[in-house]
């Protein structure tokens, strides 16, 4: 305990920085404004922003600072349209529309933006204090960790996102799997080969990472706005209403927000349920436990509660999923695997290691997350019609604008031709494995892990001379194997048996 | 023709077709581990073209066609960007992205007058906040060269 509170100390003494504080509001700032335009979200701002702070050359904690407070600020920004005009920001916040729109069109806008940010607040801060008292414990569990449970683990974290992400696990497996091939192209460390180069000098080192999600969520998403032509929407704040919530209110959702909140930390820790999936089984418990209680609850038809409980969630889980990424060097989402990407460009790889060798990082980011909060807090109940006039952009600037920055990003790392040319390439692949369904999510994971689990299973099969039995025989293994096909196999069943279910009339 | 998923499962078993061809040599002059850098790859092909297999059997899965007129834009827009990644540097990030903003924006509906002023702001400014604010070096290509 009394090493939490030093590590903490150190931690607050990094987030109070001036430039940590200066960083962490613009990163706030920025995320909301992701957050609110809708077809973007957390995953977008945040590749878009890796190289730009990698190229400004601001130190690995304030880079992290930077990209956290804007994947939480994408989770708050999410909301305002959701309320406003019935448009999810993003898509986390698709529940937070059911109740959300009802209470605006009845005339409480402002009474459910800024309850849903308080809601958001709690959330998160639930959340935060889940990380520091089980992410220390769980980094010491994985310091025994060889390359064998390592590699194990890295096949538990795809098969956790796959199953979960969505209903075709086989477009998941064979996402991931991309990824990892594009993980191998370059010189191999091990033996000096050449793979898949094509004797190119600008592939010897490898596909850059940034130049891979650019392509996938800057590139492909903006081809997908082409599509449909839609124009830039004004949407007003009514004025009328009280500015916020009151006492009776605050009491009437308490148990809702930190029920919520709860929820929302466990589904985020695990990899692959990420806020979308844990908004969904907030809003879903606490409509069933709700309605078994309170005859007068009206779910869907503008209740406070309705509104509370997914926000809640959605926050908690976005910061629950820093869990994974920080203690076992395994992001668990897509999000914060472009995070671990990030660091890697400093050369810095996240895990049960960092957390003893540089703790200013990982503390640093744990107090920065609750400072970001406060700010968020603070920011979004006054400053929500700034946010929504950022819906007037027409399209015709917005596009233009994001794929500007996108390449600056992307010259920023390398200053080459070759690299825009290949983010085009990758854009429009992209685009089509988008059309066909196929989840980025597992991809941009492969990315990032793909070096980590060749050499993990390599270096571990060099152990027992090309014995295969070292990767299931030790207990930590064992259970890794067991978890990973318990997570392949129940949840696509339980969906099935769901689906049949509703097919069948029930009595 | 529309896509669905046999297409996909064709698509991942050419790749996986081409992964194990081009990776099929790569076979270090010495080596000291029982587990070289073609193995990895290769046992990703297996499972890319299993998954192309199942894809293939399974069927299903066809994509709504395009709204009329969305994929000539699309078309348009993938060579308007690859002519901005070729232009970036040689005509400097200032002429290359009025260009880009300019003719983008049309696919958006915008007069000529309004993309092209878009561009010319657009550049500048983003030339200004992240060149000379942020540190972030950009090209300022043949035009600008000496001014910038």
């Amino acid at each position: 305990m009394s090493d939490i509170l030093g590590y903490l100390s150190i931690g607050f003494g990094v987030a109070f920085s001036a430039t940590n504080l200066l960083v962490a509001a613009i990163g706030s700032f920025l995320g909301t404004i992701v957050g609110v335009l809708p077809g973007l979200g957390p995953i977008n701002g945040v590749a878009m922003l890796v190289p730009i702070a990698f190229a400004m050359q601001l130190p690995p904690e304030t880079a992290l600072i930077l990209l956290a407070a804007v994947y939480v600020g994408a989770e708050y920004g999410g909301r305002i349209t959701s309320i406003l005009i019935n448009v999810p920001g993003e898509a986390a916040a698709v529940m937070t529309t059911f109740d959300g729109y009802p209470l605006a069109r009845q005339g409480l806008a402002n009474v459910a933006l800024s309850l849903s940010a308080w809601a958001s607040f709690v959330g998160s801060t639930i959340a935060i204090c889940g990380i520091v008292l089980l992410a220390p414990l769980l980094a010491d569990w994985a310091l025994a960790f060889g390359p064998a449970e390592y590699f194990v683990l890295m096949v538990f974290a795809f098969c956790a996102l796959t199953s979960l992400l969505g209903d075709e696990p086989v477009k998941g497996i064979l996402a991931a799997m991309i990824g990892l091939f594009i993980a191998t192209v370059g010189v191999d460390a091990n033996s000096g080969v050449y793979r898949y180069t094509f004797d190119l000098p600008n592939l010897a080192d490898g596909i850059d990472f940034v130049v891979v999600v650019i392509g996938l969520f800057a590139v492909a998403e903006m081809l997908q706005m082409l599509e449909s032509l839609l124009s830039g929407t004004s949407i007003e704040v009514p004025k009328s209403d009280r500015k916020l919530f009151n006492f009776k209110e605050l009491m009437f959702t308490w148990w809702t927000v930190v029920r919520g909140g709860v929820t929302g930390f466990a589904i985020g820790v695990l990899p692959g349920a990420g806020a979308s999936v844990a908004s969904a089984v907030a809003y879903a418990n606490e409509k069933k436990y709700t309605e078994a209680r309170d005859p007068e609850a009206k779910f869907g038809k503008g209740d406070l509660r309705g509104l509370a409980a997914p926000e809640s969630a959605n926050n908690s889980a976005a910061t629950g999923s820093f869990i994974p990424m920080l203690t076992l060097g395994v992001p668990g989402s897509g999000t914060t695997a472009v995070m671990m990407g990030a660091l890697t460009l400093y050369n810095i790889t996240p895990g049960p290691v960092l957390f003893e060798a540089q703790p200013q990082i990982v503390w640093g980011l744990i107090a920065s997350l609750f400072v970001a909060n406060v700010m968020l807090l603070l920011m979004n109940v006054p400053m929500v019609r700034l946010f929504a006039s950022m819906l007037s952009i027409p399209p015709r600037l917005l596009v233009p604008g994001i794929l500007a920055i996108s390449f600056i990003g992307v010259y920023a790392i390398n200053a080459t031709r070759f690299d825009l040319l290949m983010v085009v390439g990758i854009g429009v692949i992209g685009y089509f494995l988008r059309k066909m369904n196929v989840p980025m999510a597992p991809m941009v994971l492969g990315v990032v892990l793909g070096d980590m689990m060749e050499q993990n299973l390599r270096r571990a099969l060099s152990i027992t001379n090309g014995e295969l039995g070292i990767l299931y025989e030790s207990p930590v293994s064992k259970g890794l194997w067991i978890a990973a096909i318990l997570v392949a196999f129940v949840p696509p069943l339980l969906r099935r048996i769901a689906k049949k279910k509703a097919i069948t009339p029930s009595n | 023709m529309t896509l669905n998923d046999r297409l996909l499962g064709i698509a991942a078993l050419i790749f996986a077709a081409l992964i194990t061809a081009l990776g099929y040599d790569l076979v270090p002059p010495f080596s000291y581990e029982p587990v070289g850098p073609r193995a990895f790859p290769l046992l990703l092909a297996l499972i890319i073209a299993i998954c192309g297999v199942s894809l293939i059997i399974k069927g299903g899965g066809e994509v709504e066609a395009n709204p009329p007129g969305a994929n000539k834009r699309i078309m348009a827009m993938v060579g308007y960007l690859a002519a901005y990644a070729f232009l970036f540097q040689w005509l400097g990030f200032i002429v290359a992205t009025t260009l880009m903003v300019t003719f983008v924006g049309r696919l958006f509906q915008a007069t000529w007058l309004q993309a092209f002023i878009g561009g010319v702001v657009m550049s500048v400014g983003f030339f200004y906040l992240f060149d000379k604010g942020l540190d972030v070096v950009l090209p300022s290509g043949i035009i600008f060269g000496g001014l910038l």
